[in-house]
């Protein structure tokens, strides 16, 4: 009775399931990770704007992590709903370049106000950030301007996991890119200074805010957060005079769409003034257009980094893993 | 073998070969994808030395701390116990990073600790490195097997209590003479599910270990699957966890099958001495602070709920949370009573080893690589990953409570076989009905307790649902999850106040309830 109770109990389950809706138009998907799809990511206003005009339905389907969205059209291969996945970013770009999913796209990049000469191929860059060390004003009156003052000053530090996380990953690239050879041995020196090292950001950022550390591993924007959504002005970025590593998100067009000519539509609409005046306040990052307002409330006091640090894609794809290891067993 | 128990025997035999096709499933559907073995740089001799002193220590602390907590708790009633149990049991079921950083708000460079001890000058010690992790594993653990253990000391016999009583034995003699062959019985099979959990643990060995010198096999896995798409290389560093796993727990999972009570309590008012009442209430202060202040951090961390409450999104994570969690405890009793039935109706321990070991094997596979073998069966039936989602869930849920319910129901199944089987088997019942007028009547309790377990593991499961979820399906640690990774701490820890309030009342009134439902009919 038990059994037939829960066999019963499942099927009412599955039934509940998302009605499937004959759709007339077609439907454009876009693989994203959560933050972007989430009712308080830009998901939302861009489907909105986009569908003002396009004679379409748009989705968002997110996964935890960009690579999580891009491992999940991998694992259903030609059979998959995604047209479009978006979110890789600089670290990650690599491996979805490996994949052979993509196509390139047909959308003019020319006008993209991005402050470097990086090109992105196959894949459209929307949005940027810089990787910072955020601080607390209050807490810790003289931020370190580079990572020597920082193993000096003795400050603590909590750190991402560059095998689970991507800013972990830009990280060990961002001190690779300012110390190549002597890369480990600046890990060596850092050792003292972590706290720990968490599996994701989520993890680090929150035990920062319990005043675990000094500084936490972020990004430049973070402080724009506070502020803005908060009305909290305590939090600020360090500025390292020899620069911030740069990362850029993408977008790319997988080679199984039925729908080529609207993911490019919706790819142009991104890059948009339109599109992107929704990108800063709603995925804290830098927009890659120049907006019609100027620049977004509140990104007008984060630190501008100088220079900026960014390698080349194959260079990243071909030592990340030796340089993780370097990174492991320096500070292990 | 008794003859009257062959069609328990092979229903529960059926059940655990399910659930090691289902395993040897998820693995073929990952292993025929596509990949290579790659070199690995992973040390597995260090990773194995680390992780079983972690293990070994995590399991020693923890049971220790337990029936400790558990025999003074037996004796000293108070107002507020039953809340007290609820809330230590809730913390099993708490996802790992609520408890850590529960644990940081107490211990950390700024919780209260040391905002208290600064006054006075003093600091403690950094909670970050093995402390850590065995601190934070000994709150999971320790309060669980509290919990068990309890409900077994609770559950002595009447008679024989008034037995020792008017022979005036010791403090030390009734222990050592009443509880400790309940305990007995039961420490075995709670000593491999806590090592289990030790040895896989991934989040909080991560998080509190202070660096990646704590590597574990989960982040091995996670990185073939995630950044090398390498998914040969995870199966066979899952088999290899799996592996050392059921090495490890076989000789442990032969419970020690002495009777425990009869199931019929009736309160006894039996003091220890003076002496013996001092510790008692001693071990219940410390561990109550100990245990339990980290969790009333993250509640009191909580009470800023506010806005959450009004979004939409919240009450259907916590509608999804509820129905998926119902589902789960269901199948979790109908599993567990299932294998404990099985278990019991043979005499003969490699049979008894063989029906229960499918039930741990699934606590050893990393969660990493079944929510993706999960979603590759889903693909391979052609249904959508958001409509497969619930019945994954309640699955997989369930087949992890799967141990800890055993670790409840074996023992009291056997105290019923020792006690009843024959009775039973002489005046010819049926089965459903030995199970329906003998076994359900005195089992009630425990069968709440199992019941409550099944529901708050699937309610506090972040693995799983890390596959699934998406923005329209989502549960409560999913939801906290996404708002802690889009800087919403404030939700986040609303959250996982929420959680482990739900999953407190669960421990506290499931049992409860369904112990005076099994006893309404008789």
């Amino acid at each position: 009775m038990l059994r037939r109770f829960i066999l019963a109990f499942i099927f009412a389950l599955s039934a509940t399931g998302l009605p499937a809706l004959a759709q007339e138009k077609p439907e454009l998907t876009i693989y994203t990770y959560d933050a972007f799809a989430a009712e308080w990511g830009p998901a939302g206003s861009l489907k909105t704007g986009f569908e003002a005009f396009c004679d379409c339905v748009l989705t968002f389907v997110s996964a935890d992590s960009s690579i999580g969205a891009l491992r999940r059209a991998q694992i259903e291969g030609k059979n998959t709903k995604a047209d479009i996945i978006l979110g890789l970013d600089t670290a990650s770009i690599g491996m979805a370049r490996a994949t052979g999913l993509f196509v390139p796209h047909a959308v003019d990049t020319s006008a993209l106000a991005v402050p470097t000469n990086w090109s992105s191929g196959d894949f459209v860059p929307f949005d940027y950030g810089y990787l910072a060390f955020v601080y607390n004003k209050e807490k810790l009156a003289h931020p370190p301007g580079s990572f020597e003052d920082l193993i000096a000053g003795d400050l603590k530090i909590i750190l991402q996991d560059p095998r689970s996380s991507t800013p972990g990953l830009s990280l060990v690239l961002w001190i690779k890119t300012l110390y190549g050879d002597k890369a480990g041995d600046i890990w060596s020196d850092l050792a003292s200074n972590i706290v720990t090292v968490t599996p994701d950001w989520s993890t680090a950022y929150a035990l920062f805010l319990k005043n675990e550390a000094d500084l936490v591993l972020s990004y430049t924007t973070s402080p724009a957060y506070h502020a803005i959504a908060e009305g909290d002005h305590r939090f600020a970025a360090a500025e390292f005079a020899s620069g911030h590593y740069m990362q850029i998100e993408v977008a790319g067009i997988l080679k199984s769409s039925p729908h080529q000519n609207l993911a490019n539509t919706f790819l142009t609409y991104l890059i948009s003034p339109q599109a992107q005046q929704f990108i800063p306040h709603a995925n804290w990052t830098y927009p890659v257009a120049i907006l019609e307002s100027g620049t977004p409330e509140g990104f007008g006091k984060l630190i501008q980094p100088d220079p900026v640090l960014i390698l080349p894609e194959e260079i990243v794809t071909k030592n990340n893993r030796a340089w993780i290891e370097e990174m492991l067993s320096a500070i292990r | 073998m008794q003859s009257a128990n062959t069609p328990r025997f092979w229903t529960g035999t059926a059940v655990s070969s399910a659930i090691v096709l289902l395993i040897a499933t998820l693995f073929y559907l990952i292993w025929r994808q596509k990949g290579t073995l790659v070199e690995h740089p992973l040390d597995v001799a260090h990773l194995l030395r680390m992780s079983a002193l972690q293990a070994g220590l995590t399991t020693f602390l923890s049971l220790l701390v337990g029936a400790a907590l558990a025999w003074a708790l037996n004796r000293i009633h108070f107002p507020g116990r039953a809340l007290l149990v609820g809330l230590l049991s809730a913390a099993l079921v708490t996802p790992g990073i609520v408890v850590a950083i529960g644990l940081i708000s107490i211990w950390g460079r700024a919780g209260w600790l040391n905002s208290a001890l600064s006054v006075l000058g003093l600091q403690t010690g950094s909670i970050f490195g093995l402390q850590g992790i065995l601190y934070a594993h000994v709150i999971l653990n320790a309060t669980f097997a509290a919990a068990v253990l309890l409900a077994h000391l609770d559950a002595l016999p009447a008679n024989r209590l008034k037995l020792g009583q008017n022979l005036r034995f010791s403090a030390w003699r009734r222990f050592q003479t009443l509880d400790w062959p309940v305990l007995r019985s039961t420490l075995p099979g709670l000593g491999a599910i806590i090592f289990l959990l030790a040895f896989t643990s991934f989040p909080i060995v991560l998080t509190l270990g202070g660096g990646p010198a704590n590597q574990t096999f989960e982040i091995a896995i996670y990185t073939a699957i995630r950044i090398d798409f390498d998914l040969r290389t995870a199966v066979f560093l899952a088999l290899v966890q799996l592996s050392i796993c059921t090495f490890l727990i076989i000789p442990a999972s032969v419970f020690a099958l002495s009777p425990p009570g009869s199931g019929i309590t009736k309160t006894i008012i039996w003091r220890d001495p003076q002496m013996a009442r001092i510790i008692q209430k001693a071990i219940i202060i410390v561990s109550t602070i100990g245990l339990g202040a980290p969790l009333v951090s993250v509640l009191l961390d909580g009470l800023s709920v506010g806005p959450l409450l009004s979004t939409p999104q919240f009450w259907q994570a916590l509608g999804t949370s509820l129905i998926i969690g119902l589902g789960s405890a269901l199948t979790t009793i109908f599993l567990s009573t299932v294998i404990s039935m099985a278990s019991i109706s043979t005499r003969k321990k490699f049979f008894r080893t063989l029906i229960v070991i499918p039930s741990y094997i699934y606590l050893a596979v990393p969660g990493v690589t079944l929510s993706l073998g999960f979603f590759l069966g889903a693909r391979t039936l052609g249904i959508l990953p958001e409509r497969a989602a619930p019945i994954v869930l309640v699955i997989a849920n369930a087949l992890l409570a799967l141990p800890f319910a055993l670790a409840i129901l074996v023992p009291i199944f056997n105290a019923s076989t020792q006690r009843y089987g024959r009775l039973c088997t002489s005046l010819c019942l049926s089965n459903w009905a030995r199970f329906r007028w003998v076994e359900w009547p005195m089992m009630g309790r425990e069968i709440g307790l199992v019941f409550a377990m099944g529901f708050c593991f699937s309610l506090g499961d972040l693995s799983i649902i890390a596959l699934f979820g998406t923005e329209t399906f989502s549960t409560l640690p999913w939801l906290m999850y996404r708002a802690l990774g889009a800087y919403r701490t404030h939700d986040a820890a609303a959250l996982a106040a929420i959680l482990l309030l739900v999953s407190t009342l669960s421990f506290q009134i499931l049992p409860r309830v369904i112990e005076r439902m099994s006893r309404a009919g008789t």
